[in-house]
């Protein structure tokens, strides 16, 4: 793997406590953990946020023991959490949880396209 | 008159006049067609960066959709770019298909292109260089008469421009002026990590690029993602022939959040965010080396924002499509991550750069549909829209020109 772990979703045992979250918000590209933000409650938002926060300086640590770009196994759902969080930071802490950019260009038309590193 | 009107910007400009400007620029076919015509035809315009297509053989393919083609970009085994309409010399088919949209990439390691409907090669001189069967067509047909259709290509600081007109009145040296000095010696070459989003949008292409070119919207469009730089001023206003710059200033940035003040202590790469390392800026960009700078904004004409700031750029790109229709691309850059955590960071910036993007395109198709009611005649500009008044009177100086 990145193999078994992440086809079974299983994230290393150190971050157990993070394992209710995973089928939400491991997800692969930015286009995926966007529609899953925009299908949450606010309430969801919050909880995975303030859940997956507290390990955020672990986690960063986690993946960087791999070089740039190849994290793996169960390492690499973390980082797809982490990068489900960046995706929906601006949102518990600008836009008082709700899942839509408030007053936007409907977020559907706007299609990303991004060099280099793939999630 | 306004008795407390302060225009400081506009000031030293009184050939812009104060009036307000007109709406009909934005809703009339004619209009739009003398655009076409007169300056997208004419023009030298950004369709790409070098960095693009680095390798030789490595080839982009941009619909152009105002002009009803496509441009093949194609760098050749002696590093030179050619530039050539997408048709086929046979019978007309689109010699690479464009399986990405609006922007194809590829590579040959032959460094050439094939037609896939009968399998014409051309190279990257665009010479046609194999024809299967060639001994079926008649001894008319010379191979050396029908290589593809040339466009004028040229680069400065990595941005590829093409030309459509058959001979361009100026060169791209000409043409951008005073903007090649202005940013000489930002590493555009040095910060290439690119981030991009685009999307059709259905407003003429002045709407778009309006709401991009005013600092006058920030408190009221961004108050969610840059509810930090709503006290916010504008200076350093520049004029090169149509190209024309502007600066940003804020007293404020960003409030500090937890994953905000994470991912700025990984890597500085929000203009919201504050940065403490030293950044080199050409001399004429932020000239008073001010701090409280935040970015300057060059509109390259007709249709290209350049945004530089310290350690990062971003772009805006309006491509006309019909009278009432934009293809909008926005493109971030960032110099390379060189761990995971810092490309976390990185995507941090980026995904609030995109909803504060969508903040700002979410005003354009209001704003198009509400001036198609034809009950609004004119605008009315303050000081810190000296950017749109300035393209009012260069684009209707073309427009209404020989």
């Amino acid at each position: 793997m990145t193999g078994t772990a992440v086809m079974t979703g299983i994230l290393p045992q150190e971050f157990a406590e993070l394992q209710p979250f995973a089928g939400k918000w491991a997800k692969p590209t930015e286009y995926e953990r966007a529609a899953e933000r925009r299908s949450a409650t606010p309430e969801q938002l919050k909880a995975f946020y303030d859940a997956i926060l507290l390990r955020l300086p672990d986690i960063l640590e986690r993946i960087d023991r791999y070089p740039l770009g190849e994290v793996t196994g169960g390492d690499r759902l973390l980082l797809h959490m982490a990068l489900s969080l960046a995706e929906i930071a601006p949102h518990v802490e600008f836009y008082k949880s709700d899942p839509h950019v408030p007053f936007a260009f409907k977020e559907e038309r706007m299609f990303g396209m991004h060099s280099g590193i793939a999630d | 008159m306004n008795a407390q009107s302060k225009m400081p910007l506009l000031a030293p400009y009184p050939e812009l006049g104060e009036a307000p400007i007109p709406v009909e620029p934005y809703l009339s076919q004619d209009y739009y067609d003398k655009e076409i015509e007169k300056i997208f035809r004419r023009d030298w315009l950004v369709v790409g960066r070098e960095e693009e297509i680095a390798k030789p053989g490595d080839y982009k393919v941009k619909r152009l959709d105002f002009a009803r083609t496509s441009v093949i970009l194609i760098r050749g085994k002696d590093g030179k770019i050619g530039a050539f309409h997408n048709v086929c010399r046979h019978r007309g088919n689109k010699v690479v298909t464009e399986t990405g949209g609006e922007e194809t990439l590829g590579s040959n390691k032959a460094a050439v292109v094939t037609c896939r409907f009968h399998g014409w090669v051309y190279n990257a001189k665009g010479e046609l260089v194999d024809v299967p069967q060639q001994q079926k067509f008649p001894a008319c047909f010379d191979r050396a008469e029908n290589g593809l259709i040339p466009i004028h290509v040229d680069s400065w600081a990595g941005f590829i421009f093409i030309n459509l007109a058959e001979t361009p009145s100026r060169t791209l040296t000409e043409f951008l002026g005073g903007v090649v000095e202005h940013f000489d010696g930002y590493p555009f070459d040095d910060i290439t990590h690119c981030h991009t989003y685009y999307a059709h949008i259905n407003c003429n292409w002045k709407t778009g690029m309006d709401a991009f070119c005013e600092g006058y919207h920030v408190p009221t469009i961004h108050a969610g993602s840059f509810p930090g730089l709503t006290d916010y001023w504008q200076g350093d206003v520049a004029f090169n022939g149509e190209h024309r710059s502007i600066a940003f200033y804020s007293n404020g940035m960003n409030p500090p959040t937890p994953v905000g003040t994470a991912a700025n202590a990984l890597f500085g790469a929000s203009i919201a965010l504050a940065r403490d390392e030293p950044f080199p800026l050409p001399k004429l960009v932020n000239p008073g080396r001010h701090p409280n700078w935040g970015f300057e904004q060059t509109t390259v004409f007709p249709n290209f924002l350049i945004h530089v700031g310290a350690g990062l750029w971003f772009t805006h790109q309006f491509w006309p499509v019909a009278q009432g229709k934009c293809l909008w691309e926005g493109k971030y850059y960032l110099k390379a991550p060189k761990t995971n955590a810092q490309y976390w960071a990185q995507r941090y910036a980026v995904i609030l750069q995109r909803n504060a993007w969508l903040e700002d395109t979410a005003t354009m198709e209001d704003t198009q549909e509400a001036l198609l009611s034809g009950v609004l005649k004119q605008m009315n500009l303050q000081d810190d829209e000296i950017m749109l008044r300035h393209q009012f009177h260069i684009v209707n100086g073309r427009v209404n020109g020989e």
